[in-house]
């Protein structure tokens, strides 16, 4: 394209490259490296090619033509299949009114998987109480003071509901009511369990539980 | 013709070298330091100026702009008075280069680590350091484009337009994306707030790896694989087309660092399709550089000068082959936030600028002291020891990246998320992080390799610093001859191939930039969202100055297994008085954009966020984030408050009239209210401590909309 210049100002054969038998440009050469006067490789240009043909259609595809979803209907579909698969999925609900702990080792072990990764952060690992309250001691907030009892009906309703004033989450969205009820077990079995760094009881203190 | 005799100047060559591998050296144990933190997080010592947060940007500057930039003087000053015949342009401006650009890399260490900082990435040194780096960038680009003007060589050659190129853009980009108005002699905020800092920012970011990780380097690798094997390059014709395509298309792409962020879809789209036609453009000059050893591959075989070449070429095409993959929505959905990207940047970072710069010096430096090498034994095993590096970092990251983005998105068959704790993830990565750190470790010894074995050369040898050499001068010739090529006439008119490189590199800008900045339509305003209060405010510069986004990021896509972890995704209008943004782009922790959020995932109490930041291994035995105690015991700075308030109001954040004076009084009830909640959860602490207006600002973060979610207009 642009070295004619030079194939017409050096006049005669142009000089060509003994190891590869490419040639050389007349003129070109800077403190010694030359260039030699190679086409572009097709493959790469076609390979150009392809991108910008690729380019095009993308933009036409998603800006114009709508052929692809935008970004928030990709999510509205996205949610959408979220529902229905929470609708098809085993059934995980619970009784709430007859309620009573789980004690078989599989909940309890789902149990304390759960604790371990959700609750842990305010409870403690082992149950002790950091900003949540000590679920080990006697002490409760949200037991049925009428009755002088805490069950794990009330709990239920606090881990569903949470205290969000106090800290306490919801936990409606991100845990299913089994799932629920079997965190719940297993923080029960935590009673009397007397683990080091525990925080000061809170609410009053009841003697029926479970 | 008279020949004329003239004298390199190969002591600014040696200067910048050294400095090279000075900051080489720095700035990869820097990166190693933060690699270890990672794992262990006690080596966050617990003290303001070592923590992860303003320690990665002290290691980021340190490799890009300190051994990089280096590395590209030393090249530039060596190759630039050789290919143009001539000696450079002015001693006194070349060592006002020299000594202003170390002074602003030293200048930068003690900046970043006090903790003064744009809080945006690449670009985190404060207004007074920006002007001093734009003067000295001046006055580099003067020396060259002076040089250039009195050169004895009619065209000036392919790594010169690339130098050109460099200068250029680099000035805008630097100008563009520092516009900043100071409230104090080292802080300032940005005039671009939100999506449209975003904008800036990533089209300033991208381009900082375009135009000063890869357009000099191309024009390095253009002048020494020639010289060092001996060859002519591979096509002229192909230097032409791919360099002219590589500027103009490159200035487009940076979007794709926002892609499913809430930037508008356009802007995404064309971020998407230039990185994906930058694949031809970034591989022409692969192709150049290694086809330009054909016919000398045994030779390549034995020189770790030409080894060290022909891998950084290789993981040129490499990365640049994975960038536009990359770019793509789908993979990126994937690849964003994790520590796939920081693989990525790796295999350009010591793949190719690394291997680049070492096989430069392992060449020039014997040649200025007349000698050998000391030893290519040491060199060869240098090379092992930096590929070696190269894999054991990069290879475990991406599996990292795998697994994260993995264990993001699961859900259990009932349709809630099978990793529900972001800490079980960061802790399943564990290993992948050990594995990091050793591979930097033995690219870091290899580095020690070099500097060991440059100094026993330098001893054996006697440095020429006046080189001399002689040509003929330049003869003036006018306009474009007959049978004259348009772009062989450009090559010997280089104040025209400047302008028109700005032309090519300016449309892209403004195209992306512009239509953002006019159309109002771009980012829909939500009514509810509000100016911070004083203290929030307050809370957000601490924020900034420990560098949280470092490792938090504030930007929630519209995905399902977001949704479902942090509630709901973000919306541009969130974000309009946001100066600057604060998206980030890692999640080493948890999105924060709903933190304060109180019917949402993730709300936790004052005296959470309190006992968390004072020490978060407390409340999680596994937790990776430093400690940040001396919040509690530093006081804030109500002094700024009018200032601040003041500057905000001037960049167009509707505070009432005269509130500057009312600010503080505002700033201390808020206060005084969180220091009385905290104290009612047991935790005594004064209302005028700095850990109280961080808690202010992680308890505001994304509650403007929750209170309205469809008030968007
Ligand atoms: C962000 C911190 C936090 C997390 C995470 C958390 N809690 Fe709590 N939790 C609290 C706080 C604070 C309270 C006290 C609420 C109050 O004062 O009414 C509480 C109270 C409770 C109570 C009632 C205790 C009582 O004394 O009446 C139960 C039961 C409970 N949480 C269960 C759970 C379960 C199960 C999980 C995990 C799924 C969990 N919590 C996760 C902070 C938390
Ligand atoms: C080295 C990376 C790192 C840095 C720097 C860092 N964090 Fe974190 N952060 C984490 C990790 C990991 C977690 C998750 C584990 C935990 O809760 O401690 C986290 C969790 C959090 C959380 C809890 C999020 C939630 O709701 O679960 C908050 C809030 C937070 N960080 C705020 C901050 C603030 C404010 C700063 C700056 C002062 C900061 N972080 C700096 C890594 C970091």
């Amino acid at each position: 394209m642009s070295n004619t210049d030079e194939k017409n100002m050096n006049h005669g054969e142009p000089e060509i490259d003994e190891l590869t038998k490419d040639r050389f440009l007349g003129g070109h050469e800077y403190d010694g490296i030359r260039e030699l006067d190679n086409k572009l490789p097709s493959w790469w240009v076609w390979l150009f090619i392809v991108t910008v043909v690729f380019s095009a259609v993308y933009l036409v595809g998603y800006l114009v033509a709508g052929w692809w979803p935008s970004q928030s209907k990709e999510y509205d579909q996205e949610m959408a299949q979220l529902v229905e698969m929470r609708k098809s999925a085993p059934d995980v609900s619970v009784d709430t009114a007859t309620m009573i702990p789980l004690t078989d080792v599989a909940s309890l072990e789902a149990g304390h998987e759960t604790f371990k990764k959700i609750c842990s952060t305010c409870h403690g690992q082992n149950g002790e109480g950091l900003v949540g309250p000590n679920m080990t001691d006697m002490y409760w907030i949200h037991g049925d003071s009428l009755n002088n009892r805490v069950t794990i009906k009330d709990l239920f309703k606090v881990v569903t509901n949470g205290v969000i004033e106090k800290g306490m989450l919801p936990y409606k969205d991100q845990l299913s009511p089994l799932a629920r009820q079997q965190v719940l077990s297993y923080i029960i079995t935590l009673q009397g369990t007397n683990p080091p760094k525990q925080k000061a009881p809170q609410g009053r203190k009841y003697d029926k539980f479970g | 013709m008279e020949l004329q005799k003239f004298y390199y100047d190969n002591k600014i060559v040696r200067m910048f070298a050294y400095a090279t591998m000075l900051w080489g050296v720095v700035g990869m144990l820097v990166g190693l330091l933060i690699a270890c933190q990672i794992i262990f997080p006690m080596l966050n010592f617990g003290l303001e100026f070592t923590t992860f947060g303003r320690v990665r940007p002290l290691h980021t500057n340190a490799v890009i702009f300190a051994f990089v930039g280096n590395g590209i003087f030393t090249g530039v000053y060596y190759s630039l008075q050789r290919l143009l015949k001539a000696r450079m342009f002015s001693d006194v401006l070349s060592r006002i280069h020299f000594w202003g650009w170390q002074l602003i890399i030293v200048l930068a260490a003690v900046t970043l680590l006090a903790g003064f900082t744009t809080g945006k990435e690449y670009a985190e040194l404060e207004w007074p350091i920006d002007i001093l780096i734009a003067g000295i960038w001046v006055v580099f680009g003067w020396n060259m484009m002076g040089t250039i003007l009195k050169r004895r060589v009619k065209h000036i050659y392919v790594a010169i337009w690339f130098y050109i190129a460099t200068f250029v853009t680099v000035a805008v980009l630097h100008i563009v994306n520092s516009l900043e108005i100071p409230w104090s002699i080292m802080k300032s905020y940005p005039i671009f707030a939100g999506v449209q800092d975003a904008l800036v920012q990533w089209w300033y970011g991208h381009n900082a790896v375009a135009f000063f990780l890869t357009t000099p380097y191309l024009g390095l690798m253009y002048y020494f694989i020639p010289k060092a094997a001996n060859r002519p390059v591979y096509s002229y014709k192909l230097s032409i087309i791919h360099f002219w395509a590589l500027i103009f298309l490159y200035i487009w792409a940076g979007p794709h660092h926002l892609l499913y962020t809430s930037l508008p879809d356009w802007a995404q789209a064309l971020g998407t399709v230039f990185s994906v036609m930058l694949i031809a453009p970034s591989w022409g000059g692969m192709i150049n550089g290694l086809l330009t050893l054909r016919g000398v591959w045994d030779k390549v075989r034995e020189e770790p000068v030409l080894k060290f070449f022909v891998v950084a070429v290789t993981a040129y095409g490499m990365s640049t082959f994975e960038g536009p993959m990359l770019s793509l929505k789908n993979i990126n959905a994937i690849s964003h936030y994790t520590n796939w990207t920081v693989g990525h940047a790796h295999i350009g970072a010591l793949g190719w600028n690394g291997f680049l710069t070492f096989g430069m010096l392992y060449w020039l430096l014997p040649r200025m002291f007349k000698t050998k090498l000391f030893s290519n034994k040491l060199a060869n095993v240098h090379f092992w020891l930096g590929t070696l590096g190269i894999l054991f970092y990069s290879i475990p990251l991406y599996w990292a990246g795998w697994t994260e983005a993995s264990m993001w998105k699961q859900f259990t068959a009932e349709g809630v998320l099978k990793y529900p704790n972001f800490l079980e993830i960061v802790t399943q990565i564990m290993p992948m992080h050990y594995m990091r750190a050793f591979g930097g470790l033995l690219y870091f010894s290899g580095m020690l390799l070099l500097v060991y074995n440059i100094m026993k050369t330098v001893k054996t040898g006697s440095f020429v610093a006046e080189e001399p050499a002689e040509a003929q001068a330049l003869q003036k010739e006018g306009g474009r001859l007959v049978g004259e090529g348009w772009h062989r006439f450009l090559e010997r008119k280089p104040i025209r191939f400047m302008i028109l490189a700005i032309v090519a590199i300016l449309i892209g800008g403004l195209v992306e930039i512009v239509p953002t900045y006019l159309i109002k339509s771009n980012i829909p305003t939500i009514s509810s969202v509000k100016p911070y209060t004083p203290l929030e405010l307050q809370g957000r510069d601490i924020y900034i100055k420990e560098g949280c986004y470092n490792c938090h990021s504030q930007m929630i896509r519209p995905f399902r297994s977001e949704t479902e972890r942090y509630g709901e995704y973000s919306k541009p209008g969130e974000f309009v008085y946001d100066h600057p943004f604060q998206f980030a782009s890692k999640r080493t922790g948890p999105d924060l954009a709903r933190e304060g959020v109180k019917t949402g995932k993730l709300y936790k109490p004052d005296a959470w966020h309190y006992n968390h930041l004072m020490n978060p291994q407390s409340m999680n035995v596994q937790s990776i984030m430093p400690k940040y105690p001396w919040l509690a015991s530093k006081e804030i700075d109500i002094a700024s408050t009018p200032k601040k308030i003041r500057v905000m109001q001037y960049l167009g954040v509707p505070y009432p009239e005269g509130y500057d004076q009312k600010a503080n009084d505002d700033l201390k009830a808020q206060a005084e209210g969180i220091a009385a909640g905290l104290k009612a959860s047991g935790i005594d602490i004064a209302a005028n401590k700095q850990i109280i207006a961080l808690i202010a600002y992680l308890q505001r973060l994304g509650t403007d909309i929750s209170a309205s979610p469809t008030a968007q207009k």
